[in-house]
């Protein structure tokens, strides 16, 4: 009987002693490790299918929604920060509102980071169109700030892009908006 | 579902790989490549949109798009850069490694970037790869780095450097990985925290060997550099945190050599409300009752017998406190605490059991708590989930890497499985384009054949012809009168009306002057028409060649309309595109399920096999209560039958 109690004690040690080489030393057995691998794997490659099929997808969803002789993209773009705190965003095409946004702080940071966001994509005829982009926020002093650029344009037989531009302009203090059509 | 995720691929995380790596690539002083402040190329922008707000798998699907497109111009190598960084943000790490050895070349100095870029993406590969336990490829990545750049570039960044790939020395059985470490070790101040990791890890390291004389060393020295650098500008929570769990390694050394006093100092020295404090009141009980004070280890054991959260350690405390209750001579109170020790395992074995039978996904899941936000589960930088155990006895496994790789794994699966569901609805939807987009070519057909209806085309045909054929027959008659021009038609005409009139006047000298003059006209006309048929001829011909060029011109145009109007080609194309994709993403789907179903069972595998562990120790600590109880009876009967032998 005694020996069994005195078993006990040291198997707690040694169960101590466990612990002290577990943090570092946790290991599955090697059949679950190669498991485990397996599966990074495969899920590995089955993400690289996930972004070639997602890819696939939203060509083809542009194909049938936006074809290439119709296309009008219309994109944004922030070079501001200092004099203009995005809010929102409006879009006239042709006297008709197409587009609107708000923008969450993320998106904004996003914006002001280098990034563009397709704020609208549709067909248009070719001829003349116009275009309107309305754009509001905080401007300087912490002033709500409320700004509209348009823009006649051409619209040929190919994709059109416009890019509306929020920029910071140095020389009065100001934000200024702007759309450029990208050749 | 257990894990339930509601967006697909919206893992949000403040800070991700590929935004460390960004952020430093922004802002490179003396760096060549174009800054990127403004995108030269609208998919690049619409990829950053996505990137910098942490949406992966959209700022790659861009960046995928883009490539299928035609590619990104203007921005150097810095998209393949952002796409492998995103990569390795979503635990493609093969891909990225791919991607990162193409670009940069197996030497690193491939490309075009900066060296502190190219620094950066070697360093954060080989630290992903580190941290998924690939030492091999940690070593390989991590070596690929200028320390000298990333030292002068980024302080902090070569202080880790040093430690990954001292810890990646250490796990080596080379020879020359031994000297490699100690010059690694040399290049950090005692008082940086990657040396005091160092140094804990060089120690259990050591114990791991069998060398405990050095294990204790490095420990001792340890718990001596962070005492004497307690006003160090590192943040204090991490010192003490690692202070303490070198204490406690310390300790159990101590204990495991049955040095009881020393251990007792050590551990005393350890705070109550430290991360450990716990730990070090059990291993305290244990000294104390080694010591010879089992009324001190009574204590420690109580303390934390009252604790109500039960973590699969602290099994081993009803069975101590019965022990060291026995130690001290009280057979009365040991019995009951051996029996309430051995009801509690008894039950806690039978609770395993129920849970290992009906362990589920579900159940498993019911038992963590996932931290979340309106996108979705939120992970750390290294796409773990960020989830606390609502049951602490699974609080061990979940700490597991292994255990972490796998529920990561198994969200990322069913965020694909929930991408394959959203995808697949809308293929209806593409259906339904398609459908409409053939319907208003129709309509544009119909439009045509109406316009070109009105355009009496056979009619302008057959007109065309006869021309050509009547110029033909006087071609061959070499009919000069036929190629006369309007002004010589007018004449001849004036001529005709003459000669008429002539005719009908009396043929006597008061008409022959006149008749004398239009036989002189006449003769005039003829030779006139005479000497200019060439000219007229070849008029004629010039006329009826560009008429041809006109027609045929019309004609291709017909045709081409006709063709347009008959070909469905590009709606073919397109309805093979949606059936090719289709099946592609069912593909997909079962392939998904087949990796869910094995990523659920590596996860379900892991649980029950701690369950087993946990139960097997239970077992073990049952049959020695049940024991004890059996032997503390049989001495109290004894003890019964024979009062005089000594009470407690």
């Amino acid at each position: 009987m005694a020996t069994c109690l005195n078993s006990r004690f040291p198997a707690l040690l040694a169960a101590l002693t466990l612990a002290l080489t577990a943090p570092a030393f946790a290991q599955s057995n090697p059949g679950e490790e190669k498991d485990e691998t397996a599966v990074a794997e495969q899920v590995e490659a089955l993400k690289k299918k996930v972004i070639r099929l997602n890819r696939d997808l939203f060509i083809l969803e542009e194909d049938l929604l936006f074809p290439a002789n119709t296309q009008v993209a219309v994109f944004l773009s922030v070079d501001a920060g200092k004099f203009l705190k995005l809010d929102a965003v409006k879009l006239k095409v042709d006297d008709e509102i197409v587009a609107s946004h708000l923008y969450t702080e993320r998106q904004a940071k996003a914006l002001e980071r280098g990034g563009m966001q397709r704020l609208y994509v549709g067909n248009l005829k070719t001829g003349a169109h116009q275009v309107t982009a309305f754009v509001e926020g905080i401007g300087p002093d912490q002033r709500p700030y409320k700004q509209a650029a348009s823009l006649e344009f051409e619209k040929g037989t190919g994709t059109a892009a416009l890019e509306i531009r929020v920029e910071d302009r140095s020389s009065d203090y100001q934000p200024s908006v702007s759309i450029v059509e990208w050749e | 579902m257990g894990l339930t995720v509601i967006k697909p691929f919206r893992t949000r995380s403040v800070l991700f790989t590929g935004a460390l790596l960004w952020l430093t690539m922004v802002a490179p002083a003396q760096a060549d490549e174009p800054g990127p402040e403004r995108a030269k190329d609208l998919r690049y922008g619409w990829a950053l949109y996505e990137y910098h707000q942490g949406n992966v798998f959209e700022a790659l699907t861009q960046l995928a798009v883009a490539r299928e497109q035609g590619g990104i111009e203007g921005h150097g190598d810095h998209p393949a850069l952002v796409e492998g960084g995103l990569m390795l943000s979503w635990g493609m790490t093969r891909e990225a490694s791919k991607l990162f050895t193409e670009l940069l070349g197996s030497d690193g100095a491939g490309s075009t970037l900066s060296p502190e870029v190219r620094n950066q993406a070697w360093f954060y590969l080989g630290k992903v790869f580190f941290l998924e336990g690939n030492r091999e490829l940690a070593g390989e990545n991590l070596e690929r780095v200028d320390g000298e750049i990333l030292a002068e570039a980024n302080h902090d960044l070569f202080r880790e450097w040093v430690y990954l790939r001292a810890r990646v020395a250490m796990m080596s059985s080379r020879i020359e990985d031994v000297s490699k470490l100690t010059s690694l070790k040399e290049q950090l101040e005692d008082t940086d925290i990657w040396s005091l990791y160092l140094q804990y890890n060089s120690a259990v390291a050591a114990l791991d060997a069998g060398d405990v004389a050095t294990a204790e060393a490095e420990l001792q020295t340890l718990i001596a550099i962070i005492q004497q650098s307690a006003d160090s500008a590192e943040p204090e929570a991490e010192r003490e945190g690692l202070l303490d769990r070198a204490r406690l390694s310390l300790a159990r050394l101590y204990l495991r050599d049955g040095r009881f006093d020393a251990a007792l100092e050590i551990l005393g020295d350890m705070p109550l409300n430290g991360v450990f404090a716990d730990q070090a009141l059990f291993d305290y009980a244990i000294a104390a009752a080694g010591q010879g004070r089992p009324d001190r280890a009574l204590d420690a054991l109580d303390t934390l017998s009252s604790r109500d959260l039960f973590l699969p350690w602290r099994q081993q405390v009803p069975f101590a406190r019965a022990y060291v209750l026995e130690q001290m001579n009280k057979p009365q109170r040991a019995l009951p605490a051996f029996r309430q020790a051995a009801d509690l395992y008894q039950a806690r074995i039978e609770e395993l059991d129920i849970i290992r039978n009906r362990l589920t996904e579900e159940s498993l899941m019911a038992q963590l708590d996932f931290t979340r936000d309106s996108d979705g589960i939120l992970t750390d930088s290294y796409g773990r989930l960020r989830v606390q155990p609502s049951d602490f006895g699974m609080a061990e496994v979940l700490a597991s890497e292994t255990f972490q790789q796998a529920l990561a794994e198994l969200n990322e699966l069913y965020q694909m499985q929930s991408f394959i569901a959203e995808r697949q609805s809308r293929f209806e939807s593409f259906r339904i384009m398609l459908e409409t987009r053939e319907q208003q070519r129709q309509v544009r057909i119909a439009e045509t054949r109406r316009a070109l209806e009105s355009q009496l085309a056979n009619q302008w045909q057959t007109l065309h012809e006869e021309f050509r054929e009547t110029i033909a027959t006087a071609l061959a008659e070499e009919d000069a009168q036929f190629f006369m021009t309007a002004e010589q038609k007018a004449l001849r005409d004036k001529l005709n009306e003459v000669e008429e009139t002539l005719a009908g006047l009396p043929d006597d000298a008061t008409t022959a002057r006149q008749r004398e003059t239009y036989r002189r006209m006449r003769a005039y006309f003829d030779w006139w028409i005479a000497d200019d048929y060439g000219l007229n001829r070849w008029a004629a011909q010039k006329q009826l060649r560009e008429l041809d060029r006109e027609m045929q011109h019309f004609q291709a145009q017909r045709q081409r309309v006709e063709t347009l109007m008959s070909d469905d080609g590009r709606h073919a194309e397109l309805a093979r595109r949606i059936s090719a994709s289709e099946r592609e993403l069912a593909t997909l789907g079962q392939e998904v399920a087949v990796a869910l179903s094995n990523a659920r069972r590596i996860l379900l595998s892991q649980v029950d096999s701690m369950l087993v562990a946990q139960q097997e120790e239970l077992n073990g600590y049952l049959v020695a209560s049940r024991h004890a109880q059996a032997r503390l009876a049989d001495q109290l009967f004894r003890r019964s039958q024979n009062p005089g032998a000594g009470d407690e």
